[in-house]
This record gives C-alpha cells, structure tokens and sequence, in this order.
C-alpha cells in the first residue's frame, strides 16, 4: 500500500452537508480499517481491531438512530426495506460482540474477522442500494444536512485514528466496552437530532 | 507440444447447455482475489459479448434460415457462456469497483498487445490508445477515493500504477481522425488479426458498460465523468474496429472469433490461479472448439476456402496479464503529446483538433479536470499510485 492516507469520513475538508455521502464513505473507511487489520499483526492489529470495533460500533448505531427511523416513515415500503437491514445489523453486531473482548492472536481471530468483513460488506451495499437511494429521493437538502450533522456527532464518540500503543489502553479503559459506547452515541445522536429540529 | 484448435475435438454443441444450477458460478471476493483474475474475467466477458453481437448481425444479413438457425444454437451456448463468465463478478462490488478493474484491463491488456504486435502501424495505435485508458484510471481513482474513501491500489494492488496519462481532456478529436487504416488480410500475421478482435472487443465492452452505468450515479461529477470517458469509448471502438480488414469475409470473420475464444480461454487457463475459475476457462475452451469448428465448415461452405489459409499455422504464444510498468514508462516518457491526424499521429494540435476541442468543452474545464479539482478540495492532495518513481514527464508530476 502507498504511504497516502485517507482520512476518516468527517475528517476530509468535505461539506458533509449530505448524510448519504458521508455514510458512503464511512463504509469505505470501515473497509479500509479491516485491509488494516488483516495486514498487521500483534500489538499493531490488536490496536486496528480496536479502532475498527469502535468506528463499527459507532456508525451502526448512528444509522440507527438516524437513517432508520427516517427511512422507515419516509417512503412507501420503508418499513420492510429497514427490517432487512437491521437483520443483517444484528448478525453482524452479534459476531461484533463475541469479537470485542477477542486477543486477535486467536487462532479463530480471522476466520471470524472475514466472516464480519463479508456480513458487514454486503449489509453496506444493501444500504446504499436500496435504502440510501430512496432517502437521497425523497430527502432535502437540509434534512440530508441535519442528519449529516448528527451522524457526525455520534462519530465524535470514540476516535478512530492511529495513536501509539500506550494511549490506545488507556483510550481503550477510557471507553469502556462496545455496548456502553453503543449508549453513549445513542445519547449523543439524540442531542444532536434534538439541536436539529 | 503446441496446442493446436483446428486439430483438438471439444464439446459436442448438443451437450454444452447448462441448467441453472451449473450457471450458478461462485463470485470472486474483491477483498482477496488476484487482481489478474478479475481482468480475465472482464477480458472473456468482452470477448463473449463480441460473440454474440457478431452472430446476431451476421443472422440479420443472413437470408437462408437454416444457416440462422445453426448461429442461433451456438449463439445460445455463447450467451450461457457469457453469463457464466461475467457472473463471476461479487455483487459487493460497486459499479466504480469494476470500472477501474476494466481500465486496469485496458491497461495491461493493450500494453502487452503493443509489445508482442509484429506489425509496427498496429503497435502504434495500440501504443497510442494505452495511454489514454492510463489517464482514464487515473481520474476513476480519485473519483473513488471521493465517494467511497478507497484506495484504486486496494483493487489494483500495485501491479499496475496510477499517474497521469495523456490527459483525458485532449482525447476528444474530431470523429473522422479516429479511423485508422486497417490491416491487409492477405499478408498480416494472425496474431495481428487476433490483437484487434480482442482490443476491438475490450473496449467495445468498456464502451457499453460506461454507457449503461453511468447514469446510475447520483454523485454529479461521477455522472459527469462517465459520459466524458464513454464518450471517448466511442473513439476507441471507432479506433480499433477500423484496424481489421473490411474485406474478411462473414465467416472468414466468424471462424476469426471462434479462433481467438479458443486463443484467448486456452491462454487464460495457463496462467489463472483461482481453481474455479480456471475449471471455467478450461470448459469453456472445450465449448469453443466445437463453435470453431463449425464456423470451419460454415467457411468451406460458403466460401469455398480452408479456414487454415487465413488462420495462424500454431496458436501464437499464450496472452499474458502481467505488469507492464517500465514499458508504459517508455511511452509515458515519449508518446504524451501525440494526436491523430487522418490515419496517422502527429505532435501539433492541428486545426481539426483545435476546433473540435472548442466546441466539446464549450470554454470550461471538462469533467475529467474538475473531478482532480473536487478531489483537491477534499483531500488536499491527488491520488497516485507510482511505485517505480516519480512521472516520466517532468510536466506531469504532481504540484
């Protein structure tokens, strides 16, 4: 891979002024956080992997809290299309679960890892395809915008760049586990979505 | 021991058909696949596709129904084929994904063309249009870092770099300077009538796909972007179908397909190293060797000739996906500034040229400059790929 780094979604000079915009690229941000994963080993993956369950954790409950409840009441067939989608959240969030606490030394790590990868990729093109298109059609500017502004409060949450080992644990203790963070970006969305309105 | 199609028996035709079962082929996964498996794929499905265009038109000039009814037998199991090449392809992948895996294509594809082409006026426009599908990876690249945060090198993983080519702005000649002069069937070398179906075929498939998916983008610039590049599709398949004789005969040109499948799936099958896939290629061969053999006896037929008058003695030596870095370097360093001039290239923008550029880009900077522009502005930077150094043109490295 080239020395280039592509910053996170939110952290590019891009308006974000368009919520499915954003979320596109978070998934291409989540795609590459797993390339990371699988390309180090030892301390390095153990600190991707962390990254990578928080910024997961993070957008899934942004989409949630923001794109869901929206899409639902938004067009014809909204509450079926978003059904699918949170089943295919759920397998993934459960596999999230039983990966958070993992030593990515395991020897069950990967194969787990690409089983995540392939449930998680496919659930976000699902989205893209047949949730966000509906949303980018009926959606204005400035509901696109207000949703934006609050998926980016959630992704303030817990960081997801590199940072050496060291503050990763402490980073880590400081978050606690992926369910409490799960909460507190629910609160965070909520507040936003409030400010919103 | 040379492998030679017109003396190897295949399939039987009335045993190719597949049922839905066997048509269900297991996709490729984008994350792990060699990035070369992917260009084969998108290769045979561009040659399949020029299969079955070629038999329809050749069923609509063809008054005698049995002769129709005979194409419409292979033209079915060439569709099945074509379904199970291009199916190969995950579903995952979005329509950019595949879009630079198809420049990545026409990239190593028609550079390695232009290096093994014996005839000098065909390796020149091969040497020519490379350069522009090289740009043209470029601009995708940048475009998918925007919208999807990835990088091309993830799909392309560096086998093949990503850097400015000739800039994709002066690709848009007047029409009439993108008709070259074609080969001499009578003297050419096979290998040169095999080169331009297959580049002819590539880039026709390139065409379509642009053409068709393009407009599914809601991004402006994406939208914008494809009908920029597939538009200049158009001067490439213009480009490259006028390179082969006019004067080949229907099934001179019928047994000239059925011989480069046959070419083209066997050279597949030495090289691929997905197991699956490669069973796919393998099979296929055997299908393709029975539709050449018919198309033979459609050109004894018809025209009253051998096929091994017009065909190669051997197959040529297999088609190759490799990295061809150094050699676009070359051209890089030396062909940049070229246009066409009548059949010909010349380094001046002459007053064709100029006015058809005029009129295209209407006094703006076309999509394929602001795309860099709306790619600055969010990143701060380009996305290149130049792992064997900085640009060969002192003019194109990055400010």
């Amino acid at each position: 891979m080239s020395e280039l780094h592509t910053p996170h979604a939110g952290d590019d000079y891009a308006p974000d002024d368009d919520v499915v915009a954003l979320l596109k690229r978070q998934h291409g941000d989540i795609r590459n956080l797993f390339d990371e994963v699988e390309a180090c080993t030892g301390a390095e993956r153990q600190d991707a992997f962390r990254r990578l369950v928080r910024l997961l954790a993070v957008h899934e409950t942004a989409e949630q809290e923001v794109v869901h409840p929206y899409a639902r009441h938004a067009f014809p067939g909204g509450e079926q299309i978003v059904e699918d989608r949170l089943a295919e959240e759920k397998t993934a969030k459960e596999t999230l679960a039983e990966m958070d606490e993992m030593d990515t030394e395991d020897p069950t790590f990967m194969p787990r890892l690409v089983k995540l990868r392939t449930d998680v990729q496919e659930h976000a093109r699902a989205e893209e395809r047949y949730e966000f298109t509906h949303i980018y059609r009926n959606a204005d500017a400035k509901t696109l915008a207000t949703m934006a502004k609050a998926v980016k409060a959630a992704e303030a949450m817990a960081p997801t760049r590199p940072h050496p080992g060291v503050q990763t644990a402490a980073a880590n203790v400081a978050l606690g586990p992926v369910a409490a963070l799960m909460d507190r970006t629910k609160d965070a969305v909520r507040k936003a979505m409030g400010e919103g309105r | 021991m040379t492998f030679n199609p017109l003396e190897q028996r295949g399939i039987p035709l009335d045993r190719q058909l597949r049922n839905w079962r066997e048509l269900n082929v297991d996709p490729i996964d984008p994350d792990r696949c060699d990035p070369y498996t992917r260009c084969r794929i998108i290769t045979m499905n561009g040659i399949e596709v020029e299969a079955i265009l070629f038999s329809h038109q050749l069923a609509r000039h063809t008054p005698d129904p049995e002769i129709k009814r005979q194409l419409a037998r292979t033209r079915y199991i060439e569709a099945q084929q074509q379904k199970a090449v291009n199916w190969l392809l995950p579903g995952v992948s979005s329509v950019l994904e595949t879009t630079i895996a198809y420049e990545q294509v026409a990239v190593d594809l028609t550079a390695w063309v232009a290096r093994m082409e014996p005839d000098p006026y065909l390796k020149q426009a091969y040497e020519f249009g490379v350069l522009e599908d090289f740009d043209h990876l470029y601009r995708y690249a940048n475009l998918y870092e925007m919208i999807e945060h990835r990088k091309a090198e993830s799909i392309v993983d560096n086998l093949t770099e990503v850097m400015p080519g000739r800039p994709t702005k002066y690709h848009h000649r007047n029409p009439v300077d993108n008709v070259r002069d074609p080969y001499d069937r009578n003297v050419a070398h096979p290998l040169s009538k095999l080169h331009a179906l297959t580049i002819m075929s590539t880039e026709q498939q390139t065409m379509n796909f642009y053409m068709n998916t393009g407009p599914t983008y809601m991004e402006p610039i994406a939208r914008q972007l494809y009908q920029e590049i597939g538009l200049i599709e158009e001067e490439h398949v213009t480009h490259y179908e006028s390179l082969v004789d006019p004067g080949e005969t229907w099934w001179e040109q019928l047994v000239n397909h059925e011989y480069n499948e046959c070419y083209l799936y066997y050279s597949f099958m030495q090289q691929e190293s997905d197991p699956k896939v490669k069973a796919i290629w393998e099979l296929h061969l055997n299908m393709e060797l029975e539709h050449l053999h018919t198309a033979c006896d459609l050109m004894r037929r018809h025209d009253g000739r051998e096929p091994q008058e017009v065909l190669a003695p051997e197959l040529p030596n297999v088609l190759t996906f490799e990295p061809n870095k150094q050699y676009l370097r070359e051209l890089l360093d030396t062909q940049m500034d070229l246009t066409t001039l009548g059949a010909g290239y010349v380094r001046e923008a002459h007053e064709r040229f100029e006015k058809l550029q005029e009129q295209i880009h209407g006094g703006e900077q076309p999509p394929s400059e602001r795309v860099m522009a709306q790619h600055d502005d969010m990143f701060g930077r380009e996305y290149r790929v130049q792992s064997e150094g900085e640009h060969p043109d002192p003019a194109m490295r990055e400010k």
